[in-house]
Parts: C-alpha cells; sequence; structure tokens
C-alpha cells in the first residue's frame, strides 16, 4: 500500500495524529490560537502537498531535516504546487506559507519573503 | 521629544510600514547627529553608507536582501544605514592629527602639559608622557593594525548607539541589525563599494513602525545592583527609588512588564499583512 493510499485510508483525524502536525499545531496555537476552520483548510492544504510528495507529514520533515539540498528541493517544489492550486500570486504566497509554517514550526528553517507587491503598496 | 523619553520611548521596531517614506530631511538630521557623536581623541572612524529601498536599482536591493537572508524587519525598512568601521582612522598617526586640532582650538589643555612636541614624542618615539597626562605612549606607540580595528569597531558602535536615538527623536521606529550573514559580509562590501580594510559594524533600519511599539512589552534588562557597583565590584551603587520615580516622571519608562494582551493577534496580523508565514 502507498503512502497516499494510507493517508486516504486514516482520514482527517488519522493525519493529526503525526507527530509533525500536533508539534505544528500546538506551537502555532500557543501564539496564535487559530480558528477550526483555519486548521481544516491548512491541513487539507498539507495533505495534498503530503500526497503530492508520496510521504508522510513525518517523513517529509525528517528528510528536510537532515539533509539542507532536500529542504530546499522541497521549497521548489512547493513553489510549483501552490501555483497548481491558484493562478493568483498573492493566494499562491499565502498556500506556500502553510507548508512554510510546518516546516518552520518543526524545527526546518526555511527562507521566508514578504509578498512580492510589498514596495508598492499605498497603504 | 526631550533625551529621556527618546531613550525611554526606544524599542527594537521589527515590523515597518513598507509604504510609507522617510522624508531626506529626516535621515540627514540623523546623520547630522552622529557627525557630532562623542569619541575619544575625536577620531570619529565611522564610514556610513545610507540605502533608501526604493531608490536604489531593485537588483542591487534584492542582493543586499539575499545577503541579509531576507530578514523581515530588513526586507520591509524603507531606509538601511549601514555602518562601517576604518581601522586607518584609528591608526597612531590619525591620533596624532586629530589631537593637534583639539591643541590647536584649546580643547586639550595645555595645563594638563597637552601640546604637539609630548604628543609627537609619545606617539612616535615612545616617550612617557609627564604626570597629569594619559599615557598615550603605551596605548598608542606600535600599535597593532587589529588593534586600530578593534578600536574603530568600538567607536561606531558609540555611534549606531546615538543614531538610534536620533531616529527615535525623529518620531521614526529603528533597529540595530547585522549587516549581513558572515559569509556575505564581502559581497555587501562590494555592492556598497566599500574598501576591503573596512570593518562592518552594524545597519540601522529605519521608517514609520507597523507595529505598537509598546506591544512588546518591556525588553528585560537585568538589575540595577547587578550592573553597577560603587568603589568595588560586587559592591552595589545604592538606588534611591525616588530618583527612579523623577525620571519616569520626565519620561524615561517603560509602562508595562507584559506584552498586551493582544500583542500575538498584533503579529498575528502583521505577519498576514506582509506574507509571512504564521
Amino acid at each position: 500500500m502507498s503512502a497516499t493510499e494510507d493517508r486516504q485510508r486514516k482520514g482527517d483525524t488519522d493525519f493529526r495524529a503525526y507527530q509533525s502536525i500536533q508539534l505544528w499545531m500546538d506551537v502555532v496555537n500557543k501564539m496564535y490560537h487559530l480558528s477550526e476552520e483555519e486548521w481544516r483548510g491548512r491541513l487539507h492544504v498539507l495533505q495534498q502537498f503530503c500526497e503530492l510528495e508520496d510521504k508522510d507529514p513525518d517523513e517529509i520533515i525528517a528528510e528536510a531535516r537532515s539533509d539542507r539540498a532536500e529542504k530546499i528541493d522541497y521549497m521548489r517544489r512547493l513553489k510549483r504546487f501552490a501555483k497548481t492550486l491558484t493562478a493568483n500570486p498573492t493566494v499562491a504566497h499565502d498556500y506556500e506559507n502553510i507548508i512554510r509554517s510546518f516546516f518552520i514550526n518543526n524545527g526546518a528553517r526555511v527562507v521566508t519573503k514578504p509578498y512580492s507587491d510589498v514596495y508598492n503598496r499605498t497603504q | 521629544m526631550e533625551f529621556l523619553e527618546a531613550v525611554g520611548q526606544r524599542r527594537s521596531v521589527r515590523w515597518f510600514k513598507t509604504w510609507e517614506q522617510v522624508p531626506s530631511e529626516k535621515i540627514q538630521r540623523i546623520l547630522e547627529v552622529v557627525r557630532l557623536t562623542t569619541c575619544p581623541g575625536n577620531l570619529q572612524p565611522w564610514r556610513v553608507v545610507v540605502v533608501e529601498r526604493d531608490k536604489i536599482d531593485p537588483e542591487v536591493r534584492d542582493q543586499l536582501l539575499a545577503c541579509d537572508n531576507w530578514q523581515g524587519a530588513h526586507t520591509q525598512a524603507p531606509v538601511w544605514i549601514y555602518f562601517y568601521a576604518d581601522p586607518d582612522g584609528a591608526r597612531p598617526e590619525t591620533f596624532a592629527t586629530r589631537t593637534f586640532e583639539l591643541v590647536d582650538v584649546g580643547a586639550l589643555p595645555a595645563a594638563f602639559g597637552w601640546n604637539k612636541k609630548s604628543i609627537e614624542g609619545a606617539i612616535f618615539q615612545n616617550e612617557t608622557m609627564p604626570a597629569g597626562m594619559p599615557a598615550i605612549n603605551e596605548l598608542l606607540h606600535g600599535l597593532p593594525y587589529e588593534m586600530s580595528a578593534n578600536v574603530a569597531y568600538a567607536e561606531t558602535v558609540g555611534a549606531c548607539a546615538v543614531a538610534t536615538l536620533a531616529a527615535v527623536n525623529e518620531g521614526l521606529g529603528a533597529c540595530l541589525h547585522m549587516i549581513a550573514a558572515p559569509s556575505k559580509q564581502e559581497e555587501v562590501k562590494r555592492l556598497l563599494g566599500m574598501p576591503d580594510s573596512f570593518v562592518p559594524v552594524w545597519q540601522l533600519l529605519i521608517g514609520y513602525p507597523a507595529e505598537d511599539p509598546d506591544a512588546g512589552g518591556v525588553r528585560p534588562r537585568l538589575p540595577f545592583e547587578q550592573i553597577f557597583s560603587y568603589e568595588k565590584w560586587g559592591r552595589p551603587f545604592s538606588r534611591d527609588e525616588r530618583v527612579v520615580e523623577e525620571l519616569e516622571a520626565e519620561g524615561l519608562k517603560q509602562p508595562t512588564g507584559e506584552p498586551k494582551p493582544n500583542r500575538f493577534d498584533e503579529l498575528k496580523y502583521l505577519a498576514r499583512m506582509f506574507g509571512y508565514p504564521v
């Protein structure tokens, strides 16, 4: 059974049982108290990313933490992944940030940048 | 703004309004203050490059940001003031030149023994300074170049501190920030056209704060008694609470000990507004 099939079987509840997911939610909620609705949306995006990678969340974090080159490759693939979800660059950036937050709060440091139009804003 | 208010209100601001430019007059006012900063021997070894984020070539801007790992405050601040220390500005011969000037204007009193002959003798011939004079022969004669770099660095740090307060005095937010990752310092020097010999010190990020400067609460400070001794280390300088109250009344205060209740909501909002992960 592939990792993807395995995840489909486990469903959302089991997806939250992964250690990396729990840590992510604990750390973020401690500061920002995100709503359950927002978490559902975030987990859905992460789940899609995991399916694309055909790995579970713990495997992705373990790889990203142990191999810098692999972590950078994940970020490259993340950009492509976000573009498949939307054509809007700002929304795509938001999708990327969900996965970046997952990485960062699991100890896999990644470069963060603001929206590309940040210098052109008028307010 | 009064001096004590500037010290009391200063916080390291890490979220700036990207869309609000700093008038060039305010930048110049900060630089004029730095120019008059106190410095031993009047050496003035600081060398500064001002970068306005939206006026510099965007390609260079992005290279400078990349050298600093795209740090959030750096990315957002509209003005970056790069401070470097010039070791040649703290060489014995420079000290001689500067102190001659101080003798000429009467700042270094002849009554204490200051004159050009004694300065030259001490610095260049290692002649012992007479009683009543600093032992500059021991300090400066044969001073290694690395020590000049240390002196220049230390004096430039002092200028950075004054620049920070000058920015607060202009109603701006400010944050002293590393110039770049250590491995990227040479690259930044190249981008800014700085000579190889200059030593990177700090960059001062300035702009209008997007965050409430008080929202993060008081930055923890070491207890007064732990820092200040009287006559002998470990014998605490006596602290008079009435003086503390007077200073607070005059503006030297940081009113709350804890972050404001909505601090993390504010951070969440700011991160989302600028497009950072939450």
